[in-house]
């Protein structure tokens, strides 16, 4: 459902000129649980961003659902990524003055959904993940591991075909990580395909395949070398 | 999604109550200032009888020296063209006036003489102009015609003399003669007071109204301008009347074109005739007025409004200046929401949207304040200008109090466009990596 073909990314400045991505080619399907690893600064986030429509590429063809997504207006890139993608962020990103509803109702409000609509399909997503109950609460009101529940619960509840997510366990104890990557484990299970970020070894062996970046490439696809290294390591 | 914006604009309001309520305050100086000189120029400049003005016609003739080629023509006429035009004709409604003063000797001897302002006027004067009475009404033409003493009271001076009843009948002594009562005025306080602008404009309504021969005959105390560009040949008050001495404004009633043309043809005539004769020899541009081009005419907006409009204008400008770097530093620091909006499904579309009504709930919030701000504006206004003027008009009325929510929400929309434009155009993955 996803294909990259040579994608590179250039940043530039007046004064200097950055690969963060060098020919990055990358097949996803259907139902796929992917995780990336690598070291910081290799590449990853700007990866899930140019995956994710949010960051624009310098060379190189992106296909999402076999379409060319590379001419895209900005009003058709945002209609793809509140259609067919989910955001899950390292620091939640939820938004502090609205209620867990209303955190959870902002991509509904892009789709133009009836309110009976949206209403039903926020509690059943907050239901997902058992904060159904706590639906007029603050984020503020909410431990970390709550708070990235109900970032998991905003990301499904528009039914994407896909999930992004850059770290989602990286604010949270190793006990907490644990249910988050539970919940994204049964995400998964059911169809949605999942490409993580994270620097845990032990969270990327759980994945089917592994891609380990290194300086803007792709250095390895191998789960079982890339992880035992990265486990070396640490 | 209008009543979402609206709700996110209040959240952000409390998510930053001090930078969002300094906001609000800049735009409430500038808009309640403005709004304070647009109130001034607004009734000083309106129509002050919307539904006649077309059909009432002030009068100028080509009086003066052409020896003096800036020399303005007076905006009254003199008594021998007065008297002239009267006689020309009477198939419409027409009225000559002048003021004078007079000392009213009340019948009550606990009241001690005092001294009114009056007017000399035709009995058309009140049905011309709409005069509204509390109690009887005008004279009639025959009253004019065989001058008789009757006497229109103010509701004021009726209300000092007669404890405010009905006084139609009862007699009034001024300047040595008994008057009738035909009439009490009810409230009426037409701003400008366009049928006499070159006696102050803004001055209150006079008190009694007589007929207007009565001036001349009973030797009332004149009372307002008079443009003379030639001495009078003799002393004494005849002599003053046979000189070239303008003191009386003529209005006429002319419903149609046709009444216009046929009026504008006499007057043509008789300006002819007199031009003739050696008189009339300042040429003017037009003869015949409206009310509202009477009212630009003589320029009854004085310069220092537009001065003070122009200060006021800048005031305005440097509060939204103002506006303009708060509007940047609150909406860039809602990059990180901005960001994951984007990431949600937001379009640049959508979130422009929702800024310009952010800034439009500030504006219209800063509008609100504005108009307390005006207020106080105008109260301050009426203290320091004291008796001067009239100052009754000077309040905010629905349309004032419309102009104002919709210029403050305008002005800060357009104030707000720079900064919605930039917060628009973030990188969203930048700020959703350091949120």
């Amino acid at each position: 459902m996803l294909k990259m073909t040579h994608i590179s990314k250039v940043f530039r400045t007046d004064l200097v000129e950055t690969q963060a991505l060098r020919d990055i080619s990358l097949d996803v399907a259907e139902g796929e649980f992917i995780t990336i690893t690598g070291p910081s600064g290799c590449g990853k986030t700007t990866f899930l961003n140019i995956a994710g429509l949010l960051e624009t590429w310098t060379d190189g063809q992106y296909l999402l659902d076999g379409e060319d997504v590379s001419r895209l207006s900005d009003y058709q890139r945002a209609k793809l990524r509140n259609q067919k993608i989910g955001f899950i962020f390292q620091s939640f990103n939820l938004m502090p003055d609205l209620n867990l509803f209303d955190n959870v109702d902002v991509p509904l409000r892009y789709r133009g959904m009836k309110a009976a609509e949206r209403k039903d399909r926020i509690d059943r997503a907050l239901d997902s993940v058992g904060l159904l109950s706590r639906k007029k609460h603050l984020p503020s009101q909410l431990s970390g591991g709550q708070q990235q529940r109900v970032a998991i619960a905003r990301a499904l509840v528009g039914e994407p075909r896909f999930l992004l997510a850059d770290e989602p366990t990286g604010n949270l104890d190793s006990n907490t990580a644990e249910g988050v990557m539970e919940l994204l484990q049964s995400i998964n299970a059911a169809g949605t395909t999942i490409i993580m970020v994270t620097h845990d070894p032990s969270l990327a062996s759980r994945s089917a395949r592994n891609i380990h970046f290194l300086d803007g490439y792709i250095a390895d696809t191998d789960p079982n070398t890339v992880v035992g290294q990265l486990e070396a390591v640490s | 999604m209008f009543i979402y914006y609206v709700r996110l604009a209040l959240l952000s309001y409390r998510r930053n109550p001090i930078l969002s309520s300094l906001m609000v305050l800049a735009v409430a100086i500038g808009i309640g200032a403005y709004m304070v000189i647009f109130t001034l120029n607004y009734f000083m400049g309106g129509d002050p009888i919307p539904h006649k003005s077309a059909q009432l016609f002030h009068v100028q003739l080509d009086y003066g020296n052409p020896s003096f080629p800036d020399f303005d023509p007076p905006p009254q006429l003199t008594y021998i063209d007065t008297l002239a035009l009267l006689e020309l004709t009477s198939r419409y409604p027409r009225t000559a006036s002048s003021k004078f003063v007079g000392v009213v000797e009340p019948d009550n001897p606990e009241i001690r003489p005092f001294s009114v302002s009056g007017r000399g006027n035709f009995s058309d004067f009140f049905t011309m102009f709409d005069i509204p009475f509390q109690y009887g009404s005008g004279w009639d033409r025959s009253a004019d015609e065989g001058r008789q003493q009757v006497i229109v009271l103010s509701r004021e001076l009726n209300e000092q003399l007669f404890g405010g009843i009905d006084s139609v009948g009862e007699t009034v002594h001024l300047h040595g003669y008994n008057f009738t009562v035909t009439g009490v005025l009810d409230n009426w306080s037409p701003v400008p007071k366009f049928y006499d602008v070159n006696n102050g404009p803004f001055d209150p309504i006079e008190e009694a109204y007589i007929p207007w021969h009565l001036i001349v005959d009973l030797r009332m105390d004149r009372a307002g301008n008079t443009n003379c560009w030639q001495a009078p040949e003799g002393d004494g008050f005849q002599a003053f009347l046979n000189a070239e001495c303008a003191w009386i404004q003529f209005w006429v009633e002319l419903q149609d074109r046709t009444a216009y043309e046929d009026y504008l043809n006499l007057i043509n005539n008789y300006a002819a005739e007199q031009k003739s004769f050696g008189r009339l020899q300042q040429p003017v541009d037009k003869r015949l007025f409206d009310v509202n081009e009477w009212m630009v005419e003589q320029e009854v907006l004085p310069d220092e409004t537009r001065i003070l409009s122009a200060l006021a204008a800048m005031l305005l400008a440097v509060c939204l200046l103002n506006t303009v770097g708060l509007l940047l530093s609150k909406f860039l620091g809602k990059a990180p929401e901005i960001g994951v909006r984007q990431a949600l499904g937001a379009h640049k579309g959508s979130l422009f949207i929702q800024h310009v009504i952010e800034a439009g709930f500030i504006g219209a919030l800063g509008g609100l304040l504005g108009l307390g701000v005006a207020a106080l504006g105008l109260e301050g206004i009426k203290v320091l200008m004291g008796d001067l003027i009239v100052s009754d008009w000077m309040h905010l009325n629905l349309t004032v109090v419309v102009v104002t929510i919709v210029l403050a929400v305008v002005s800060t929309v357009i104030a707000g466009l720079y900064p919605i434009w930039r917060a628009c155009n973030i990188n969203p993955a930048i700020h959703l990596k350091l949120q």
